[in-house]
């Protein structure tokens, strides 16, 4: 039933020709076509240094292209139609990023204050706000760091934090740069159950990631950035995983030697899938 | 993909005797320097500790802290004799015991600010030159008094009473000033104190401003100390003076280099939530019947002071 309500759903996000260079000098995207259905579930996935962070940022409008077009649910996305206060504040409302470095993301003084920020700036009633906020921390296992300040929690705090705070918003559309960096391996497994459950309730999410294995358990529509900053394929997880020959001339699966007791080989490797002798 | 390991990375490490040889590197400038850096964040970490214990001080609203500051602080400036000046500095002592901080190693602190700020500098004023009055403790003569345009130095310079008076009046206006800041900066976390201001009228978006230095000053102190770690880990044998400092130059362009970007990013990352120009910030719980009673004892405290 999901596959046919995504197959028949508008598209949310819509990317045409998206070209984007640092200082005018340095490409980060070229010639980037990409569209994103409701409720739909993709994933950018490519080498670091190819543009996905690059993608996000343009995606929720943040930066913009040196050319092409962005779209979010039928409406072109330029610095004009942002300052039009009740289509800036619809698009902030119904994306949430989380970047990848959780420590640039928190900025307020305290957790709990950072959880409040979003909901606040969207005027939602405090005694809402802070119920959320509370119910949150909670669900994150992290009501003890209520009242502490950002600057003093360790790397995993930080980005679990950076994760609440942007769930408080309650956005329709998740962005997640890298969503397990800085996650132990237990909090990984919690995190991507969260993201499959919010899939199920009809959010849309959009991820980067180099990790193929996170592909093959999130089950998205990935979109492979190669080292040249285009998209070179789009697909279901499977038709990616399984084109191997693919992977291999993209660089996301490569040969590497490693040890099985005092035995070393050598063989392709990507930490699930290709990890056959 | 093949990895090409240089050979010389299959070889054994350093000859043991080189290294026995290699004298020693000096970082003594840089050590003190950055080390002072580490014990600023350090003591970051201690005041946000004291600040979090469940004493009664503690427990205040800091609210109520920041009204009864301003308000103490008239006071002790308004306050023109001795007897009421050490009234005071007896209970702002009494309210470092209950908030059960380490006296010695604060009141270190307040005695030395106030021995630079309120002795030193204001001494001279104690003087006859400065002071006229009945001296009580002469310090040199000279042969004639000594005019010119409209001064006087006179023959016999030494220390007034009056003069005195006035500095040890000082001095304790200055002690009792910092005493009480020292209270509420160990006794408030920095966040919810700086939230405060609020009531004083003080828009949101500065308090964010402030909040977002004090998180910086942090920030960068931890990178500074990393870079220093850093340095030292790799820095071995006799390096001339001059290679340091470019080194650390160096490392002093790419720290503000790198604070640009996060600062770029934290506008990002604010925008993302919502941000479009102007901060709300949450305000803080409401006063409990233990906040009233404190204003009213404070207040209390102060109109008794001022018709001692």
């Amino acid at each position: 039933m999901d596959h046919i309500f995504i197959e028949m759903a508008e598209d949310i996000i819509s990317l045409k020709n998206i070209n984007y260079s640092y200082y005018g000098k340095i490409p980060a995207l070229k010639n980037i076509n990409l569209s994103v259905k409701k409720g739909e579930m993709v994933a950018i996935i490519g080498l670091n240094g190819c543009g996905k962070s690059t993608l996000l940022h343009i995606i929720n409008a943040l930066i913009f292209p040196d050319s092409g077009e962005l779209f979010f649910k039928g409406n072109q996305v330029t610095e004009n139609s942002l300052s039009n206060k009740s289509f800036g504040k619809e698009l902030r409302q119904s994306m949430g990023y989380i970047f990848q470095n959780p420590e640039i993301q928190l900025f307020c003084p305290t957790v709990f204050d950072e959880l409040l920020f979003a909901p606040m700036q969207l005027n939602l009633p405090i005694n809402a706000a802070e119920e959320r906020a509370d119910e949150t921390l909670s669900f994150l296992g992290i009501e003890y760091l209520k009242d502490r300040p950002v600057f003093m929690l360790s790397g995993g705090e930080k980005k679990k934090v950076a994760i609440a705070s942007v769930l408080t918003m309650n956005p329709d559309i998740l962005l997640i740069d890298e969503p397990l960096s800085s996650l132990d391996p237990k909090t990984q497994t919690f995190f991507i159950d969260l993201l499959l459950e919010l899939n199920r309730a009809g959010k849309t999410i959009v991820f980067t990631t180099h990790h193929l294995d996170l592909i093959d358990h999130l089950q998205p529509r990935v979109a492979v950035l190669t080292e040249e900053h285009t998209i070179q394929k789009t697909g279901t997880a499977s038709e990616i995983l399984n084109d191997e020959e693919f992977l291999i001339s993209v660089n996301l699966i490569h040969e590497h030697v490693h040890k099985h007791d005092n035995e070393v080989h050598r063989h392709f490797h990507s930490h699930y899938v290709f990890h056959k002798h | 993909m093949e990895n090409k390991i240089p050979s010389y990375l299959l070889q054994p490490g350093n000859d043991q005797h080189e290294l026995a040889n290699a004298k020693v590197i000096r970082l003594s400038f840089l050590d003190k320097t950055l080390m002072n850096s580490a014990t600023a964040v350090k003591s970051i970490y201690v005041q946000a500790e004291n600040a979090s214990k469940e004493n009664f001080i503690q427990k205040i609203s800091p609210h109520i802290k920041l009204i009864s500051l301003i308000y103490l602080v008239l006071i002790i400036s308004f306050v023109s004799h001795h007897k009421a000046q050490i009234i005071i500095t007896i209970f702002i002592f009494a309210l470092f015991i209950m908030a059960r901080l380490n006296i010695f190693k604060v009141y270190k602190k307040i005695f030395f600010l106030a021995f630079i700020f309120g002795f030193i500098v204001v001494l001279p004023a104690s003087l006859n030159i400065i002071t006229p009055g009945k001296i009580i403790f002469n310090i040199i003569t000279i042969n004639k008094p000594l005019h010119f345009w409209i001064y006087t130095i006179p023959q016999n310079i030494g220390f007034t009473e009056n003069g005195l008076k006035v500095v040890s009046l000082i001095f304790l206006r200055i002690l009792n000033s910092v005493s009480l800041a020292m209270l509420i900066i160990f006794t408030t976390s920095f966040p919810s104190f700086i939230k405060s201001f609020k009531i004083l009228g003080v828009p949101d978006t500065f308090l964010m401003i402030i909040s977002l230095a004090y998180k910086y000053i942090f920030i960068l102190s931890r990178t500074i100390e990393e870079t220093y770690f850093a340095l030292r880990s790799r820095l071995s044998g006799n390096i001339k003076n001059s290679k340091i400092r470019e080194l650390i130059s160096g490392r002093i362009f790419f720290i503000f280099k790198k604070s640009m970007i996060i600062y770029e990013s934290t506008y990002y990352a604010m925008v993302s939530r919502g941000y479009q120009g102007k901060v709300l910030l949450h305000s803080q719980k409401k006063l409990t019947a233990m906040d009233f009673v404190t204003l009213i004892i404070i207040v209390a405290f102060g109109v008794w002071i001022i018709y001692l």
